[in-house]
């Protein structure tokens, strides 16, 4: 991997570009990258299990942010009802998101894989209806928040003070990282998973229960999700359509990432994530963060698309 | 070894194989006949990747007509597929890695099976960190027979080894294969008649989706039939 990006000067470049920016920044406006990077470890998590199914075994779910949402409501519950902290609900939630992977893949995106990927896009776009509009029946539209008194510790570095909680969602975002890696290249499933993604044909006359496979890293990467639903929940206020806006962040950020990329995700996050931060730390144009967004998903496609043509 | 008795196979409306029957034991069958004559279908029939609509298919004396293709590679079953269906983006150690790991019975014996499969194309242990899809389609060729033989499998499928290849490799191929059959059962299929009868024992004509002629090798040398279709002399 090093010496694949050493012989591309064009990543050295953007590497050391980004990294002055970050530095300027750190200068500038401390908090920026501070905040920016809490940011990209939320949308790196939530993006990598994304990146698992479509870069590895191409399954195109465009319910993954819904998903996530659905762990978070899942998880409200739990500490209503049962009055559980979410860091102990995290095992059932897990659990229960394996299992429901499990139930959706095996009714209704396992009878798409052979079908063209459109099926695949409308079949998911109407699971994400049925769970917003689902959660919206049980739970209503009412936006819902569970207090924890540690979620607004805060640090002071110099003379800037800042939140601290957020580094959990980097926390999370590297254990997620560094365990599909060890699954995908040590362990033989997830080699067999990656065989799947690069020929399901070939796969399958080598000995691989190919549909096995499949329904494990789907539930897998939903069961992730859960793990960031349940984090979500600890600092955000959760409503039905909070989802909808990582499932196209996390399309994007594997698009940016370039398909099959793991740790190419965390880079693309970080970006997103500063510049995101960045527009926000100006008082009143908060609301142009999404610009940002959109910006870098053209700006990456006409690169990509430049690229392809040499 | 394995016994095709009156098989039947579609697709959609079009019947492509005509209550066909056939066995091979321990030698290597060779299986000719023109483009669309059901070659393949036999083939992906005999591994599940279609299902017959009648007949079975027995293999060491069991059923294996309706199980799934990956439990009959498990039993002993390796096919080294006319697209070859490599993972391209795997170097050829991977490629060969996979090709023993799911197979129970040599999962264990990795690196025996590497060593048998340097030895019988040098080519690959060269080229061992080089990404699958980056080489040739000779070099994929052998690598597909590569991983199928790390396997370690009681019958061998070839399903037009030749295929585009250039003919000095061809022949270099069918030395290969008749040193094959010494260990293991193989069946290919062929256009290049001339060159696999060197190499089987035993073979079929598969015409319009039923056996127009079978004998062994040296009979259909001599065949009026195969002279005038096959041999073009």
């Amino acid at each position: 991997m090093a010496e694949r990006i050493l012989k591309r000067p064009l990543y050295i470049i953007v590497g050391l570009l980004s990294a002055a920016v970050i530095v300027l920044l750190l200068f500038w406006k401390p908090t920026v990258v501070v905040y920016g990077v809490q940011r990209a470890g939320l949308y790196a998590g939530i993006a990598l299990p994304m990146a698992l199914i479509l870069g590895i075994v191409h399954i195109v779910n465009l319910a993954h942010g819904e998903f996530m949402i659905t762990a978070a409501y899942i998880t409200y519950f739990l500490c209503n009802s049962f009055g559980m902290s979410p860091f102990a609900a995290l095992v059932p939630v897990v659990i229960v998101m394996f299992l429901l992977g499990m139930l959706i893949f095996k009714f209704t995106i396992k009878h798409t894989l052979k079908a063209p990927e459109l099926n695949q896009l409308i079949l998911t776009f109407g699971l994400a209806m049925v769970l917003t509009q689902g959660l919206n029946l049980i739970a209503t539209s009412q936006p819902r928040k569970i207090s924890l008194d540690f979620v607004t510790s805060s640090a002071t570095v110099g003379e800037t003070t800042f939140g601290t909680y957020g580094f959990i969602y980097d926390l999370a975002a590297v254990l997620i990282l560094a365990g599909l890696l060890f699954f995908l290249r040590k362990t033989k499933f997830g080699k067999a998973a990656v065989a799947v993604g690069q020929n399901p044909r070939g796969a399958r006359i080598i000995g691989i229960d190919v549909n096995k496979i499949y329904i494990l890293v789907f539930s897998l990467a939903i069961a992730l999700t859960g793990i960031m639903g349940v984090l979500f929940l600890t600092s955000q206020s959760i409503f039905p359509l909070a989802g909808g806006s990582y499932t196209m962040k996390s399309f994007c950020l594997v698009a940016m990432a370039g398909m099959g990329s793991l740790p190419g995700i965390v880079f693309a996050s970080i970006g997103l994530g500063i510049a995101e931060s960045f527009i926000m730390s100006f008082q009143g144009y908060g609301g142009w963060s999404n610009i940002v967004f959109f910006a870098l998903i053209i700006i990456v496609i006409l690169i990509k698309s430049f690229k392809g043509k040499r | 070894m394995l016994e095709i008795n009156g098989i039947d196979c579609y697709y959609g409306k079009l019947h492509v194989l005509r209550n066909l029957s056939f066995k091979i034991g321990d030698e290597a069958v060779g299986l000719f006949g023109p483009n669309g004559a059901g070659k393949t279908t036999l083939i992906n029939a005999i591994i599940s990747l279609i299902k017959p609509a009648a007949g079975d298919i027995i293999f060491d004396g069991e059923n294996i007509t309706t199980s799934e293709t990956h439990t009959i590679a498990k039993k002993g079953i390796a096919l080294v597929p006319q697209e070859r269906e490599l993972f391209p983006e795997m170097t050829v150690y991977e490629n060969l890695e996979l090709g023993a790991a799911f197979i129970p019975h040599v999962k264990n014996r990795t690196a025996e099976r590497l060593e048998f499969v340097y030895n019988f194309f040098p080519v690959l242990k060269e080229r061992e960190k080089q990404h699958a899809g980056t080489m040739s389609g000779g070099q994929q060729r052998m690598l597909a027979i590569g991983r199928a033989l790390m396997a370690d499998p009681k019958l061998l499928i070839l399903d037009e080894p030749s295929l585009g290849l250039q003919p000095s490799i061809v022949s270099e191929l069918f030395e290969k294969l008749a040193e094959m059959k010494k260990h293991i059962s193989v069946l290919v299929t062929e256009q290049n008649v001339r060159e696999s009868l060197k190499s089987v024992d035993r073979g079929y004509v598969l015409e319009n989706g039923e056996i127009a002629l079978e004998d062994t090798a040296e009979n259909l040398k001599s065949n009026p039939h195969v002279i005038k279709a096959y041999l073009g002399i």
